[in-house]
């Protein structure tokens, strides 16, 4: 038989949780038995054979119990609204991992601040509990996370668990709260909470994943805390459609350089992307 | 070098088409224009073709492609495909190889794309410098109108007979079985082949060295005003893309038979100028202007690819200026533009 | 791929030539798979039933009065799934060619001198399509429709995935093809400004584009004015190359 990198592996929805309206939590076994052998930050093909295929960036960490992996999907196109149609047991097809995951070896023994926004936490969560289970390997670690409303947010349990423990910073907030929700915590945009947080300048690098309008703002952020672009790490969004730096669907250019996010990226050290008009 | 009579080349052609196992294709008349077709004799086949239609890059990445198939009983199969075909493709302009060489690398480079490079594999190209010239053709200022290499064979048009040069073994074997009459070719026909080929005229050109064009893209990639007034007929058609020989960007999706029970995942030509090209699924799209558009294509073509492979990936064939309709696609004006200054 | 559902379907025709259905009704031996995956419970050109209750209605025509006006509001309260079919239905079609014209000459060119006191001229001043009456989910362009589009479009729904429907120009298939363009046969083509999806199945033939699939969302219809007064015609016949087909969306547009 032909090798393609085009024929997905087969695999299994194990386990199927809701987390919002739009947003499911599927935990996926590749039938061989194999892990994925993925890296935080990094993304799989999803195929749903007569539907097609969606790029969706891996949510669990290597580091997590067992051979099966997780994805955040937030239902919005073809793939992702019949995903959220399939039940536990059912058979998916997965290609990757691809792409470049977040520089977890050269963040070794550095203070970590976080800031996702939305389903932005979905990828950095590998990461966040990645650091989270080798939390001697990191410094600081600081979590900023932001939701249009309390009924976004993701991973609530989860989150509960990170909010007690004293070996990490946590601070949400929602744009908004409408009338009648219960919500205690900050409201306004995930920039509002930048300002207040110490950030040791020598040491620090920022994860940053969110919506393309988050990027702008937060960067500005960030630049009045004088963290230097280098040490500015962000996963983009693009539709890659075949993953392999071919189909050129995920191109991003600017005069300088260009990049397939699916292969160069999807994650990227800022001053790489920085002036990029086709970037952020 | 060989030489070969006319006639005996016509014999060559049909020997292949009706004893070789692999399809023989070659340039036939359509309409008021060229295009590669299957041939059933050498009758058909026009060596003195300007250019065709579309490059011959559809054989190795097609229009339309299937990768998988799908069965479904209690559960889905999924199979890979990559329908391979033994090709003979006769009639290859130079520009038309050393694109081809350019697609070579880009399939082959990690990960390989083994449904194009199966498709190169079994395919045999017997080339042919040009006779005629299209009017937008500046293959001779891309340095593209000839190539030493890229070829299984290349013939030369010297009036009653061909010079026949042997690029690889693959070439020589296919002479060597068809048995045709061949002659060593001598200095009167070396002469004469240098004579044609300075002879042959192009009707447009680049005015300076292609080498500079990364410089020249780069230092105009903020020329906003450029781009915006030479994009604004641009109809975002996609034509410039799919008749381009060096363009292979394509599109994935997956069709379904109305029984539901099976279905394929293809993969079809797809273009940079087209609206949604650079969409996401929440709607979000990174180039939305005309103009943005417009300008990746060039950026590609002199830049970008020039980056990665260091491949100059517009070879000058012409196609995407004489097919673009509202007439705002020729690289070579747009890049002498830039050159000069002008807008 | 598994079915979801397995819905009721009607089908309905106002202003039109019923051409959309009639390509349904010949779908020959697809007709029987088609039937597998849904239950048709109206459709005057093959059956007598009729039956209020269905999901899927597909609606053929131009809406041009008042009654039509009703029936497809009965029409939207009955359906989950509103999809109009042809030209006629989608963009107004061919109907919409008289919206510039004098209503009452209209009348008299068809019904001559008794237009006044026919009672088959109750129409509306301008024929529109279902969607500028009721909210329309799907459109199936075309005149006529193209039958594996259809099919596409049923399977689509019934395994709950959005139709794949094109919004490039018809160039795209006319290069793919490989055909000789138009343009370059001395004729004129609005395939330019035209939603692919036919394969360019008139060009294919020999001839040029029409535009019965109307135009793509963002069509640069200036350009092609222009392109067209280049190619020899005067304004006046450039804007005939768009109101066979464009006049109700053109001028759509023009109200943006």
């Amino acid at each position: 038989m032909n090798k393609t990198p085009y024929l997905p592996e087969d695999a299994t929805i194990l386990k199927i949780t809701p987390m919002t309206e739009r947003e499911t939590l599927f935990e996926i076994e590749l039938e061989n038995g194999n892990t994925l052998g993925h890296q935080p930050g990094q993304f799989v093909e999803v195929s749903v054979p007569g539907v097609g295929e969606a790029p969706i960036s891996i949510s669990s960490s290597p580091t997590k119990d067992g051979n099966s992996f997780e994805l955040c999907v937030r239902a919005v196109g073809n793939v992702t609204n019949i995903l959220h149609g399939l039940k536990e047991g059912d058979n998916i097809g997965i290609r990757g991992p691809y792409g470049t995951g977040f520089p977890v070896d050269e963040l070794k023994g550095k203070d970590v601040l976080f800031i996702a926004g939305g389903l932005g936490i979905a990828p950095l969560r590998s990461f966040i509990n990645y650091a989270l289970d080798k939390r001697d390997e990191f410094a600081n670690v600081k979590i900023l996370y932001g939701c249009r409303e309390p009924c976004e947010l993701l991973y609530e349990e989860e989150i509960d668990g990170w909010k007690e423990r004293d070996d990490i910073e946590y601070l949400e907030t929602v744009d908004r709260c409408p009338e009648g929700v219960c919500w205690e915590g900050n409201i306004g945009v995930i920039t509002t909470l930048i300002p207040g947080i110490d950030i040791d300048l020598e040491n620090t690098y920022a994860v940053i994943c969110g919506p393309p309008i988050m990027y702008k703002f937060v960067l500005m952020e960030l630049d009045k805390k004088n963290i230097p672009d280098e040490r500015i790490i962000l996963s983009l969004e693009r539709h890659m459609k075949c993953g392999l730096g071919k189909c050129g669907h995920c191109q991003i250019n600017g005069s300088n350089a260009e990049y397939y996010v699916c292969q160069d990226g999807p994650v990227f050290n800022y001053a790489d992307i920085k002036g990029f008009e086709e970037a952020l | 070098m060989k030489i070969i009579k006319k006639d005996d080349l016509d014999s060559f052609v049909d020997y292949l088409i009706g004893s070789d196992p692999r399809e023989v294709v070659g340039v036939k008349e359509r309409g008021s224009k060229y295009a590669f077709d299957k041939l059933k004799s050498s009758k058909e086949l026009r060596l003195d073709y300007d250019v065709t239609i579309l490059p011959p890059k559809k054989y190795l990445l097609p229009q339309r492609e299937t990768l998988l198939k799908f069965k479904s009983n209690d559960k889905i199969k999924t199979e890979p495909v990559n329908e391979v075909n033994g090709r003979i493709i006769v009639g290859v302009h130079p520009y038309d190889l050393i694109a081809i060489e350019q697609m070579d690398r880009i399939f082959s480079e990690e990960p390989e794309d083994p449904n194009y490079l199966k498709k190169r594999e079994a395919t045999v190209l017997i080339g042919v410098n040009m006779k005629n010239t299209s009017e937008r053709c500046f293959a001779g200022s891309m340095k593209t109108a000839f190539t030493q290499d890229g070829y299984d064979l290349m013939l030369t048009d010297l009036g009653g007979k061909y010079a026949v040069e042997i690029g690889t073994e693959k070439g020589k074997e296919l002479l060597k079985k068809s048995g045709v009459a061949l002659a060593d070719a001598g200095e009167e026909d070396k002469k004469m082949i240098e004579e044609k080929k300075r002879s042959l005229t192009f009707e447009s050109k680049i005015n300076f060295e292609p080498s500079d064009l990364p410089e020249l893209m780069k230092s105009n990639y903020d020329n906003d005003k450029f781009w915006e007034e030479n994009a604004d007929n641009c109809y975002s058609c996609g034509t410039c893309n799919l008749v381009c020989p060096t363009c292979y960007c394509f599109d994935v999706k997956d069709l379904m038979e109305v029984t539901l029970k099976e279905g394929s995942r293809i993969r079809q030509w797809d273009g940079c100028l087209l609206e949604h090209f650079a969409e996401v699924a929440g709607g979000e799209n990174f180039r939305e202007e005309r103009a943005q558009r417009y300008r990746h294509r060039y950026m590609r073509k002199g830049l970008y690819l020039h980056n990665r492979f260091e491949d100059i990936a517009c070879v000058g064939c012409g196609r995407c200026s004489s097919q673009c309709v509202p007439d705002i696609a020729d690289p070579a004006e747009i890049f002498n533009k830039l050159k000069e200054g002008k807008i | 791929m598994k079915q979801k559902i397995k819905p009721k379907v009607a089908f309905f025709d106002l202003a039109g030539c019923e051409g959309d259905q009639l390509q349904i009704a010949n779908l020959e031996e697809k007709i029987l798979d088609l039937l597998n995956l849904v239950e048709v419970v109206s459709f005057r050109e093959v059956m007598k039933e009729h039956s209020d209750d269905y999901d899927i209605a597909f609606i053929e025509g131009s809406a041009t009065n008042d009654h039509a006006e009703e029936r497809l509001k009965e029409i939207r309260k009955n359906a989950d799934i509103v999809v109009a079919i042809g030209a006629c239905a989608t963009i107004g079609g061919v109907n919409s060619i008289r919206n510039k014209q004098n209503h009452e000459e209209v009348g008299e060119r068809v019904y001559g001198d008794n237009a006044e006191l026919s009672e088959l001229y109750i129409s509306w001043e301008k024929a529109k399509p279902v969607d500028a009456v009721i909210k329309v989910d799907y459109k199936i362009h075309g005149c006529p429709i193209d039958r594996d589009e259809f099919l596409h479009v049923v399977e689509s729904l019934v395994v709950g995935r959005v139709p794949n429907i094109p919004d490039y120009p018809v160039c795209v298939e006319c290069k793919l093809n490989e055909n000789v363009c138009a343009f370059e046969r001395e004729e004129f083509c609005v395939g330019p400004v035209t939603r692919a999806g036919c394969d360019a199945c008139c060009v294919n033939e020999g001839t040029r584009c029409w535009g019965c699939r109307g135009l793509i969302d963002n069509p640069n219809e200036e350009a092609h004015m222009e392109v067209l007064e280049e190619y020899g015609l005067t304004p006046e016949d450039v804007m005939k190359e768009f109101d066979l087909y464009f006049t109700w969306q053109k001028e759509a547009r023009e109200n943006e």
